[in-house]
C-alpha cells in the first residue's frame, strides 16, 4: 500500500480496492463523496436518509469492488456508484414508505436562466435545451429520474412517490413535448 | 470535454441547485458523471459553501471507516466465471464418463476387443442426459423458469459436454486403434437423437432408452460375435449422416418443448 | 450514464391484474392439483394458505411458468400463458423460490445469486451491484463469500430469496420461504416482504397462518384445487372469532383467531361441497 497517485482513474482505484487496498478506498470517497451527496440531496430532501443512502452504496463498493473490478463491460466506476446509489436510494424510500409518509422529493422551482450560465452545448444541444426549460416541472423530474439517473418506471414511481401509471404518462408526455421542439 | 462547469455554478450547484435555470441543471449533472476535475472542484465547492453537507459527509465517512474495518470483502480472486457453459452438477458424471472411457482402453489394450470404438456412439449420453434433468441439476427447477431456458441453452451445455468427451474418445481411440472416421458420426447421431427424443420423454429418459438399446442391439452381439459391427465401418457413414439431418430438423421443430410450460402427464422428474 | 427510454417501458399498462387466473387447471402427475380457479392478484403481498395437497404449489409453479395450464387461463402481466406465448420477457419478470429450493453445494452465495442473474438475462455492466444488493437485503451480508455447504437451513432459504429478488421482478413467487427460519429471521422476512409489497405481486405459500396474518395484506385459502376464501387477514380472524364462539369446544385457548378462521372456513366449505 502506499500513497495513490492523483493522476490514477476511479477504475483503477476500485480495482485497488478489491485487493483490499483501504488507502485507495479513502481516495474514492474523498473524489466522489462530496458529487454524490449532492447529488443525492437532490433528490431526497431528508439528509438522515442521505447519509445512510452513502453509506450503504460505499459499503456495497468495497464489498463487491471484485466484482466490479471483473465485470469492466461499458459503464464507468463513477457510473457504476451512481447505480447503486440510486437503486439504494429507492430502496430506503420502499422501506420509509411502508413506515410513513416517504420525504418530499426535492422539487425545483422554475427558473429563468442566469446570464452567467453558460449552456454545456456538448451535453444538451440549443434547442433541447429550451425544451428542457418549457417543460413543466412535473414532467421534467420523471424524465430526469428515468433518463439521467437511469431507474426504471417502478423505481421513479417510489423515488417520486407516484403512482407507476401517472409515471408513464408523465414520460409520454414530456417525450411528446421535447420531439416537438426538435421537429 | 472542453466545456468545464465555472467554479459560481458549482457552487451553487453544491448549496441545492436553486435558481439554476432547468437545462442547465440537466448539463452539469450529466457533465459531473463523466469528468474527474469537475467533481474535484464540486468537492471544493462543497467545503467552501456547505458546512451542513461537509458535516454529513464526515460523519458518513467516520461510520464507514469502522464499518470497512469490520465487514468482509469479496477475495479479490472470486472473479472466477462460474459454469455459464456447463451446468455446475454435471462434474460427477463427466469423470464417469471418462472413467468408462478408460476401462473400454483397459479391455481392448488388454484383450485386444473394440470396446472403445463400440461405446463412443453412446458415452457422451451420460453426460448429455444431466444437461437437461431435475434429477441430475439441483438447480433445475430454476433453470427452466429462466428467460434463457431453451433449445439454445441445452445445445451449449451440450457442446461442453462433447469437448470433454470426443477428446478423450479420440485420445483412447488412437491408443487402440479406433479411428475418429468411425465413431464420430454415430456419437453425433446419437446426442442429438437423445435431444430429439427427449423433447418427447425427457432427457434423461432419452438417454437411457438410447444407451440400452445400442447395448443389447450393438454392443452385446459385437461382443459374443467378436468383431466389429457392420453399422460402424466406413460404409454406413452415410446412413448416419442422413440421420443425423433428419433428427436435427426434428430436433428444431420441436424446440419449444425445452422452453418450458411442461405437462406433468410426460414430464419424469 | 444518459439511458434511452424506450417507448413500450412507458406504454399505459393494459391489464387490470397482474396475475389473473380464470378456471385454470393444472395438472401434477395424473392428479388435476389445479381444478378450475378462479384468482385476481395485483400489487401487494398475498398469502397463499391451504392444507397439504391443496394444489398450492402446482398453483405456484404454473405462475412461474414451469407447469403448463391444462385448462381455463392464466394471465401475467396481461400476457395470457399458453403454447404461443413468448416466455422471455415474462420470464424476466418473475422471481421464484421453489419449495425445494436446488442449489450447487460448492457455490458461494454470491456465485449462486450472480448464476441467477446470468439466467435471467440481467445486463452483465448490473450484475454484481444487484447481487450484493440482494444479497444485502436478506441479510446475507456477513456469508456472502461461503459456499453454500456451510449455510444453515435458515440461510440457504434466505440465499433462495436473495436469487429470487436479484432482478427486482414484477412478480415474486416464494413457495414456503419461511421453512427453517428462526423466529427472529421470520420476522426479517416479514419486514422485507411488506417492503417488496410496496411495488411487487408478491405470492407466498405457506402453511404458517401467523406468517399470513402478520406480513401479508391479502390472504388466498384453497382447497382441493380451488379457491376457497381472499380477503384481508382481519377477515380470516373475524372468520375465526365467529366460529370460536358457535363452535366453542375444540378452539383451544393457544390457537389465533386466524387460525381458528382458517379452519372454520375449510370445514364450511368442505361441508358445503359434500352436501
Amino acid at each position: 500500500m502506499g500513497a495513490v497517485p492523483s493522476t490514477m482513474d476511479e477504475e483503477y482505484l476500485v480495482r485497488r480496492i478489491a485487493l483490499g487496498d483501504r488507502v485507495a478506498f479513502d481516495e474514492l470517497y474523498r473524489r466522489t463523496s462530496p458529487w454524490l451527496l449532492v447529488r443525492l440531496r437532490r433528490r431526497c430532501a431528508d439528509d438522515e436518509l442521505v447519509a445512510e443512502v452513502m453509506q450503504e452504496t460505499y459499503l456495497a463498493v468495497w464489498r463487491a469492488a471484485g466484482a466490479f473490478a471483473g465485470a469492466s463491460v461499458g459503464g464507468t466506476a463513477v457510473g457504476w456508484v451512481w447505480t447503486i446509489a440510486a437503486r439504494r436510494l429507492v430502496d430506503a424510500l420502499r422501506r420509509r414508505a411502508r413506515e410513513a409518509q416517504p420525504p418530499p422529493a426535492v422539487l425545483n422551482a422554475p427558473a429563468a436562466p442566469a446570464a452567467e450560465d453558460q449552456v454545456l452545448d456538448a451535453q444538451v444541444g440549443d434547442a433541447v435545451g429550451a425544451a428542457l426549460r418549457r417543460l413543466s416541472p412535473e414532467l421534467r423530474q420523471v424524465l430526469q429520474a428515468m433518463v439521467l439517473d437511469g431507474l426504471t418506471v417502478r423505481e421513479t414511481a417510489v423515488l417520486l412517490g407516484l403512482p407507476e401509471g401517472t409515471v408513464k404518462t408523465r414520460a409520454r408526455r414530456a417525450r411528446i413535448a421535447l420531439r416537438e421542439a426538435l421537429s | 470535454m472542453t466545456d468545464h462547469v465555472s467554479m459560481a455554478l458549482l457552487e451553487r450547484y453544491a448549496t441545492g441547485g436553486q435558481g439554476i435555470a432547468a437545462d442547465t441543471l440537466w448539463a452539469v449533472e450529466a457533465h459531473l458523471e463523466g469528468c474527474a476535475p469537475c467533481r474535484e472542484r464540486l468537492g471544493e465547492a462543497v467545503v467552501r459553501r456547505s458546512p451542513e453537507a461537509t458535516a454529513l459527509l464526515a460523519a458518513v465517512r467516520a461510520k464507514l471507516a469502522t464499518e470497512v474495518a469490520s465487514s468482509p470483502q469479496m477475495p479479490a480472486q472470486a472473479t472466477r466465471r462460474v459454469g455459464r457453459w456447463v451446468p455446475p452438477g454435471i462434474w460427477p458424471r463427466l469423470a464417469m464418463t471418462i472413467v468408462v472411457i478408460a476401462a473400454a482402453l483397459v479391455l481392448d489394450l488388454l484383450g485386444g476387443g473394440q470396446f472403445v470404438l463400440l461405446v463412443a456412439p453412446v458415452v457422451p449420453l451420460l453426460g448429455v442426459a444431466a444437461v437437461w434433468s431435475a434429477g441430475l441439476d439441483p438447480a433445475h427447477e430454476l433453470v427452466v423458469a429462466s428467460p434463457r431456458a431453451g433449445l439454445f441453452m441445452v445445445l451449449r451445455r451440450t457442446l461442453a459436454v462433447l469437448l470433454v468427451v470426443i477428446p478423450a474418445l479420440t485420445v483412447a481411440g488412437a491408443l487402440a486403434g479406433a479411428s475418429p472416421a468411425r465413431w464420430l458420426l454415430p456419437c453425433l447421431v446419437f446426442t442429438a437423437g437423445a435431444l430429439a427424443l427427449g423433447e418427447l420423454i425427457g432427457l434423461r429418459w432419452a438417454a437411457s432408452a438410447l444407451a440400452l438399446v445400442w447395448t443389447a442391439g450393438v454392443i452385446a452381439p459385437s461382443v459374443l460375435a467378436a468383431r466389429a459391427p457392420l453399422i460402424l465401418e466406413p460404409v454406413s457413414l452415410p446412413y448416419w449422416a442422413g440421420l443425423l439431418a433428419v433428427i436435427a430438423v426434428a430436433l428444431v421443430l420441436r424446440r419449444d418443448a425445452y422452453t418450458g410450460l411442461r405437462s406433468e402427464t410426460w414430464s419424469v422428474r | 450514464m444518459v439511458r434511452a427510454v424506450s417507448t413500450a417501458e412507458t406504454a399505459a399498462t393494459a391489464y387490470a391484474w397482474t396475475i389473473h387466473a380464470d378456471g385454470l387447471r393444472v395438472r401434477a402427475g395424473r392428479r388435476m392439483a389445479v381444478d378450475g380457479l378462479d384468482l385476481a392478484m395485483d400489487t401487494g403481498v398475498h398469502g397463499l394458505l391451504g392444507p397439504n395437497g391443496a394444489g398450492k404449489t402446482t398453483l405456484v409453479r404454473s405462475i412461474a411458468t414451469v407447469l403448463r395450464p391444462a385448462g381455463g387461463t392464466l394471465t401475467l402481466l396481461g400476457e395470457k400463458v399458453n403454447g404461443r406465448l413468448d416466455l422471455r420477457g415474462l420470464r424476466r419478470q418473475v422471481g421464484y423460490l421453489p419449495q425445494e429450493f436446488g442449489y450447487y453445494r460448492r457455490f458461494t452465495v454470491r456465485e449462486f445469486v450472480e448464476y441467477i442473474a446470468w439466467l435471467k438475462d440481467m445486463p452483465a455492466a448490473e450484475t454484481p451491484g444487484a447481487v450484493q444488493r440482494a444479497i444485502d437485503r436478506v441479510g446475507l451480508t456477513d456469508r456472502a463469500d461461503d459456499r453454500m455447504k456451510t449455510l444453515s437451513g435458515g440461510m440457504v432459504r434466505r440465499a433462495g430469496i436473495a436469487q429470487a429478488i436479484v432482478n427486482d421482478p414484477r412478480i415474486l413467487l416464494l413457495d414456503e420461504p419461511t421453512a427453517g427460519l428462526d423466529p427472529d429471521q421470520r420476522l426479517q422476512l416479514r419486514a422485507l416482504l411488506r417492503e417488496l409489497g410496496t411495488d411487487t405481486c408478491v405470492l407466498v405459500s405457506t402453511h404458517l397462518v401467523e406468517d399470513v396474518a402478520a406480513a401479508c395484506t391479502d390472504v388466498l385459502l384453497i382447497d382441493a384445487g380451488r379457491l376457497v376464501f381472499q380477503g384481508v387477514p382481519a377477515d380470516l380472524a373475524a372468520a375465526g372469532d365467529s366460529a370460536g364462539t358457535s363452535a366453542g369446544t375444540s378452539a383451544g385457548t393457544s390457537d389465533s383467531a386466524a387460525e381458528r378462521g382458517y379452519s372454520a372456513i375449510l370445514r364450511r366449505h368442505r361441508r358445503e361441497r359434500e352436501s
